[in-house]
């Protein structure tokens, strides 16, 4: 039996301090080490916003998340970011490189941050990973010289460099066309697979989620379904998504 | 403590050379206040050591003599008026164990040279043309008070038997030259021969009537049998006047006198011209704080998409402040080194450009060189603390949430 490695318990999230916007309502989730699952929903729905809670970039109003058996409620920012450091990876939309660095620079970078200066050890590997990813050959040019696609390799690749346990991508393909977009996918979920890392996955696009092992649907702020995409099988699963009313716990 | 990181250099690094032009703009903006600072400094102080070589550095430094005329009182012990017919002032010009003075005040340290002088009043004569002088007695050793050596314009400094040596103002006025015969009158009237053995220049008008004879000869002349002063030249100028101090404790018969006491109004100048550089450098130094601060608080706004990033990646806010403040500190640098290269040009072409003969050395030390230096790097760091202290409180949701 697997054990969870992300589990949250009624977690809130309110923005504003006049004008309170509840965005996250009593989210109680658990995700399974080394699975591939994907939050959809909406625009709107509060799913970037559960990323960067589980994600620790950002920090629930109320409720509890822990993460491999830590429980993050209490724990400082510098805790916070050399957790994140040490144990996740991000992909994010815009890719957000540092344009001022080289390809192979932005992947050694959560590196840098690890030991405080460049060691030979990781470039092997960074390198190791360029080129299991196709942009090997991408590694002296800036963001500005390559494509979007590239940009995108380049952040995955970036998110693998300190052998994370988690990988969070926000809309990772969101912003290429459709083509490389599923390159990029299966390119993330071949690593999930050899790695064993878990993968978590914002998006929108049906096709995407249901390449995932889970599904966890949000509207307005809830869960408004959870699906076993493995359980229920794919055409199952595609049925119930389209489906519009939600099945709340 | 976790190991030196260079990373925050490497990233400030980075920042710094792909924003060319930016930073070219505050490097050179720093370098010139720096430039001007050190050119300033070097311009004031040369300037200023000029002058006080000029005041000081063919007088004495600190003058013994014997105290000043004091008025006795006109009622005697008894209540009546004393004998009208009698000074009312006792005489004491002279010092007459001088010998013990010279010898305890060549003990201080930081004195160079202690020697006796016979001054007096008198004439010079020649032909027709009589002008008045100073005549002072000197022994060899006190002709290195006036560094006459150095001043000499003609003839030589050998001051025995019926040899003088003559400022440039009286030898103009008697048309005298080295080798001529002249007479020296004194206050009573009696007249000596003299022979003009040297003439020269001590820079005033004033110092320039002095006539310099040996000192038994100006004993005999003016009928003394001590000395009227001792004069003091010093290692450090500016010492004088504490070591003036010194003597005034340990001698209660005489009075002492340093340059500094005699030269108040010159010295509240030189103070207030050192003032008014410092206001300047100041407010230069300022200047440049306050283009460091905006430009790297600009560049803390630009630069929030990649600081949030790094922080998403796991960079604390110490590192993420670490990267100003390095950026800061390498400006500083790099401003401060050109600044003093800028600085010694402007120097180099500030002597060329002025004439020879109006020019005063610049003062060009290692402090000069240094201070405008040191306050540009740590004005620098300071106002990259501006901007630092933003980019530690950015939070990277801030930033992912915005795009």
């Amino acid at each position: 039996m697997a054990e969870d490695i992300i589990l949250t318990k009624g977690l809130n999230k309110v923005y504003g301090d006049r004008l309170k916007v509840s965005v996250l309502k009593d989210i109680n989730i658990a995700v399974r080490v080394k699975s591939f699952t994907a939050l959809i929903g909406p625009s709107g729905s509060g799913k970037s916003t559960l990323l960067n809670c589980l994600g620790l970039i950002d920090a629930p109003t109320s409720g509890s998340i822990i993460i491999d058996k830590t429980e993050f409620s209490s724990v400082n920012v510098n805790g916070l970011a050399s957790f994140r450091n040490l144990h996740m990876g991000f992909v994010f939309q815009f890719h957000y490189l540092l344009p001022e660095f080289t390809a192979l620079e932005n992947v050694l970078m959560p590196g840098w941050i690890r030991s405080g200066r460049p060691e030979n050890d990781v470039k092997e590997y960074a390198l190791q990973i360029m080129e299991r990813i196709g942009i090997l050959k991408e590694k002296e040019k800036f963001p500005a010289e390559m494509s979007g696609g590239q940009q995108q390799r380049v952040a995955i690749a970036r998110a693998l460099i300190n052998k994370p346990k988690l990988i969070f991508a926000d809309e990772p393909t969101g912003n290429l066309d459709r083509e490389t977009g599923f390159e990029v996918l299966k390119l993330m979920k071949e690593i999930n697979a050899e790695n064993g890392t878990t993968l978590l996955i914002v998006t929108h696009d049906r096709e995407i989620a249901l390449a995932a092992d889970h599904i966890i649907e949000l509207v307005d702020g809830r869960i408004c379904k959870q699906l076993d995409v493995k359980k229920t099988g794919k055409t199952a699963a595609a049925k119930e998504i389209e489906n519009r009313s939600c099945r709340i716990q | 403590m976790k190991k030196t990181n260079k990373y925050e250099f490497m990233i400030a690094w980075r920042f710094l050379v792909k924003g060319r032009f930016q930073t070219l703009l505050i490097v050179l903006g720093i370098s010139m206040g720096v430039a001007v600072q050190l050119f300033l400094s070097a311009l004031i102080g040369g300037l200023q050591i000029s002058l006080i070589d000029k005041t000081v550095g063919a007088a004495p430094h600190i003058t013994v003599m014997p105290v000043d005329t004091i008025p006795k009182k006109i009622n005697n012990e008894q209540g009546k008026i004393s004998d009208n017919k009698k000074v009312f002032y006792s005489e004491r010009r002279e010092i007459f164990s001088w010998q013990q003075y010279v010898m305890e005040i060549k003990t201080e340290p930081g004195v160079e040279i202690a020697a006796p002088v016979v001054n007096g009043p008198g004439f010079a004569e020649k032909g027709d043309t009589v002008v008045p002088v100073a005549i002072k007695g000197v022994s060899a050793e006190g002709l290195g008070i006036y560094r006459i050596k150095e001043k000499l314009l003609a003839g030589g400094v050998e001051l025995s038997g019926e040899n003088i040596l003559m400022g440039k103002a009286i030898a103009e006025r008697l048309a005298a030259a080295t080798g001529d015969k002249i007479f020296l009158r004194n206050e009573k009237g009696e007249q000596v021969l003299a022979v003009v053995c040297g003439i020269f220049d001590l820079g005033s008008d004033a110092a320039n009537k002095l006539v310099l004879v040996s000192l038994d000869r100006a004993r005999s002349f003016f009928s003394f049998d001590g000395i009227s002063a001792i004069e003091i030249r010093v290692k450090d100028v500016f010492a004088a006047e504490n070591t003036g101090k010194v003597f005034k404790k340990k001698f209660s018969n005489v009075k002492t006198e340093s340059w500094q006491e005699k030269n108040r109004e010159l010295l509240s100048a030189l103070r207030s011209q050192s003032s008014s550089s410092g206001t300047i450098q100041f407010f230069v130094l300022i200047s440049i704080s306050l283009a460091i601060a905006s430009v790297l608080g600009i560049a803390a706004v630009q630069k929030s998409r990649q600081l949030g990033i790094l922080k998403a990646m796991g960079a604390t806010d110490r590192s993420a402040a670490g990267i100003f403040v390095i950026e800061g500190a390498l400006l500083g640098v790099s401003g401060a080194f050109l600044g003093v290269f800028a600085g010694l040009g402007l120097s180099v072409l500030f002597m060329s450009a002025t004439d020879a003969s109006a020019r005063f050395g610049l003062e060009i030390t290692a402090a000069n060189i240094l201070t405008p230096a040191a306050l540009a790097v740590i004005a620098s760091v300071i106002s990259a603390s501006i901007p630092a202290r933003r980019a530690a409180k950015l939070t990277p949701v801030e930033v992912i949430r915005n795009g």
